[in-house]
């Protein structure tokens, strides 16, 4: 029990991070905290994909002195694909955060208020 | 209503946490993810594309389209914001009235 | 340039948005002729890409020229480039019928909203015509956000409703992704060929169990199959006539193929069949989505709202085909993703058109519609023949299909839930076709006829392509038989 704790603790800190979020999304009436809860949501998942991406004694992916011929082990440097993929996850989860935004600015130029009960109250 | 979203929450934290008990240790340099596809990214990547940072060659060589559909989102999201945003300054406030709805913006 | 189909059928309208957008900003009337242009290419691109499929085989093409799994790569089977001419001729009609109504709803803002309408359905065509899983996801991402901002240009109601859509939607890509994560944390690969070689090692690992069901969860809030179908009556009801008419048809519809491609084609059939009983859940989830689609449409008093509940049981139909696990289940679900469209298309544009003429759309308003709307109202009776099941309308096929399916799986209940499903559109139908061909009596309200004495036949742009759904709906069931021998018969994944 305890080395599993030992190993795999970056994954549990993640997923607990991402049920915070997860929460926010559909446990609260306000539209801004929603909002906040899916940025928190969608961070997580993106440092979930990254702790998969390092190896005990690797550097940064970057080949220092390049341009000269010299042999490269794999080991010796971490993973670049999780980063690739994450920096494509975080421009999409940027580009939905600007379209919530706009449309909570859209609603709230309609109904003058922003949580859910009073905009269902206001709809009926 | 809160108390069904957080009996959800909890239900799907734990199946997250009972699949990450199969995953590959913390740094474990011989998880399949650090054997199977990246190994030649990071030694062939000075002989094919000629740049020492990895992460670029394959952002923008090696997975480049990818990087297409990226800057897709973006165009997508500003012209999102400018369709949603935008008023003409002219038209006054209407009274909602969902029982009869009407088709104009 | 015929070898190099596959990736036009996406980069087309993709570059054409930008076309759009400068064009259009100088002069607002050249943003239609492009639009059509463009689907129109793409169009024929896909077409290319099913001959070439039909007569050579799978394509694979390489993008970049980097082999699989370093690189992305484009796989067209049998399945994909069945589906893809589906979605272009369903975005070609809807952009021929929207000129009317977007003028009407949107006048000032119409360069913006036709460069969105070509990203959404650029986003589709990218879904189908993929084998990375990371690229679906990004074309995923683009073709919800398009959503979104369309939907928000609707009426009183909409932009609460496209936020719950947001919230929903980006739930279920969030749960996609973590999927994609899952799998590849356990295999280290993103392509889905190399992930079906590698995975059925692993079938055992609860890595791979969780992440399936994360994948199932997604494509479920995607589709909108029940119980989480919340954001759909409410998003496409009280969005614009033209954005409903475009995402009815087509957004569920590419969920069940990545629903079809992830359970069937990623994870072999014998995993979700037999070592998670993903398939048989899915098959009462289903036939639940049958039943509360049809009873919540018969509560409602607004087509529009009758219509999108409709589509609910619609969505069962096709996970029910998917879930039998047969070769005639999937058949049905195959034949239904294409039936489907056409049906949900000629429904929404009928719509569409009563709430142009006419500006209202309760059914007790429908009254002496037929003398009016004549045309108009034939699409409909056939587009409602279609729905419930009637030959030779191609809804009867499908559905013939998913029976023969549910018997030989010896599902009775499933059998019964269809025909039951089927007595149950009847009524509903029924109520609103005697609403529109009925005369009204002298004692009538008064008010009912006046509305309706302003209201003629529909616009030309708006008339020919009812008239086309309606066509098709009917051609395309004489057709049945010829497209599953000659696409459907090879396009069910193998092992069945």
């Amino acid at each position: 029990m305890f080395d599993l704790i030992i190993s795999k603790y970056n994954y549990w800190i993640y997923i607990i991070l991402m049920m915070i979020g997860f929460y926010a999304m559909i446990g609260k009436k306000n539209l801004v905290k929603k909002i906040i809860g899916m940025n928190i949501f969608q961070t997580a998942i993106i440092l979930f994909f990254i702790s998969t991406a390092s190896k005990k004694g690797g550097t940064l992916p970057i080949i220092m002195h390049g341009h000269g011929a010299h042999a490269v082990k794999a080991a010796s440097y971490i993973n670049p694909l999780p980063h690739v993929l994450m920096l494509t996850a975080i421009v999409v989860m940027v580009s939905t955060l600007g379209v919530a935004l706009a449309i909570v600015i859209q609603i709230y130029r309609r109904y003058n208020t922003l949580e859910e009960n009073e905009i269902l109250r206001l709809n009926k | 209503m809160r108390f069904l979203a957080l009996i959800a929450v909890i239900i799907t934290g734990i199946i997250l946490i009972y699949g990450s008990v199969d995953m590959p240790d913390w740094g474990d340099p011989h998880s399949p993810a650090s054997l199977h596809v990246s190994p030649r990214y990071i030694e062939k990547t000075m002989e094919e594309t000629a740049t020492p940072n990895m992460v670029t060659s394959v952002l923008a060589d090696y997975r480049g389209y990818d990087t297409l559909g990226e800057t897709t989102v973006i165009f997508t999201a500003g012209i999102s914001c400018i369709l949603i945003l935008r008023e003409r300054k002219r038209r006054k406030k209407r009274k909602i009235n969902p029982k009869n709805p009407t088709n104009h913006v | 340039m015929m070898l190099q189909a596959p990736v036009l059928i996406v980069v087309i309208p993709l570059m054409f948005t930008f076309v759009a957008l400068i064009f259009g900003l100088w002069k607002k009337g050249l943003c239609y002729p492009i639009v059509l242009i463009a689907l129109s290419l793409s169009f024929l691109a896909t077409l290319q890409t099913l001959n070439i499929v039909i007569t050579s085989g799978i394509i694979h093409y390489r993008l970049g020229n980097w082999n699989p799994p370093w690189g992305i790569e484009y796989v067209v089977d049998y399945l994909n480039a069945f589906v893809l001419p589906v979605i272009s001729f369903v975005a070609i009609m809807v952009a021929i019928y929207s000129k009317k109504s977007v003028e009407k709803e949107l006048s000032d803002k119409v360069v913006y909203f036709y460069c969105i309408f070509l990203l959404q359905v650029t986003g589709f065509l990218g879904i189908t015509v993929t084998g990375d899983m990371f690229n679906l996801y990004v074309f995923l991402e683009i073709a919800s956000l398009a959503g979104y901002a369309l939907i928000t240009m609707g009426e009183d109601g909409a932009p609460f409703a496209s936020f719950n859509y947001l919230i929903f939607g980006t739930i279920g890509a969030c749960f996609y992704l973590l999927g994609v994560g899952y799998l590849y944390a356990a295999t280290g690969s993103l392509n889905m060929a190399d992930l079906a070689r590698l995975l059925p090692d692993l079938y055992g690992s609860k890595v791979i169990l969780v992440g399936f069901s994360f994948f199932m969860v997604g494509l479920a809030i995607k589709m909108a199959l029940f119980p989480l179908h919340v954001w759909l009556p409410d998003a496409y009801t009280y969005a614009p006539s033209s954005v409903s008419a475009l995402l009815a048809p087509l957004m569920t519809k590419v969920g069940a193929y990545v629903l079809i491609r992830v359970m069937y084609t990623v994870f072999k059939p014998y995993f979700s069949i037999e070592i998670l009983p993903a398939a048989t859940i899915l098959c009462w989830i289903a036939a639940a989505a049958i039943i509360f689609g049809a009873a919540m449409a018969l509560a409602q008093t607004d087509l529009k709202r009758m219509l999108t509940y409709i589509l609910v049981s619609e969505v069962g139909y096709l996970a029910l085909g998917v879930g039998l696990g047969n070769r005639n289940g999937l058949t049905g679900a195959i034949l239904h993703i294409l039936n489907d469209a056409f049906m949900m298309l000629a429904l929404f544009m009928v719509v569409g058109a009563i709430m142009y003429r006419h500006g209202g759309r309760r059914i007790s308003e429908l009254r002496y519609l037929h003398k009016k709307m004549p045309f108009t109202m034939a699409v409909f009776v056939v587009a409602a023949l279609s729905v419930i099941g009637i030959p030779p309308t191609c809804g009867f096929f499908s559905k013939w299909y998913l029976i023969l399916g549910a018997i030989n799986a010896h599902g009775w209940i499933f059998v019964a839930v269809l025909l039951a499903s089927s007595l149950l559109n009847a009524i509903l139908f029924f109520r609103v076709i005697e609403n529109i061909y009925l005369e009204p009596h002298d004692g009538d309200i008064v008010e009912n006829h006046d509305m309706v004495a302003g209201a003629e036949e529909s616009p030309l742009t708006m008339l020919v392509p009812i008239l086309i759904a309606g066509a098709g709906i009917l051609s395309l069931g004489v057709l049945s038989g010829k497209i599953i021998s000659t696409i459907i018969q090879f396009a069910i994944p193998a092992g069945f």
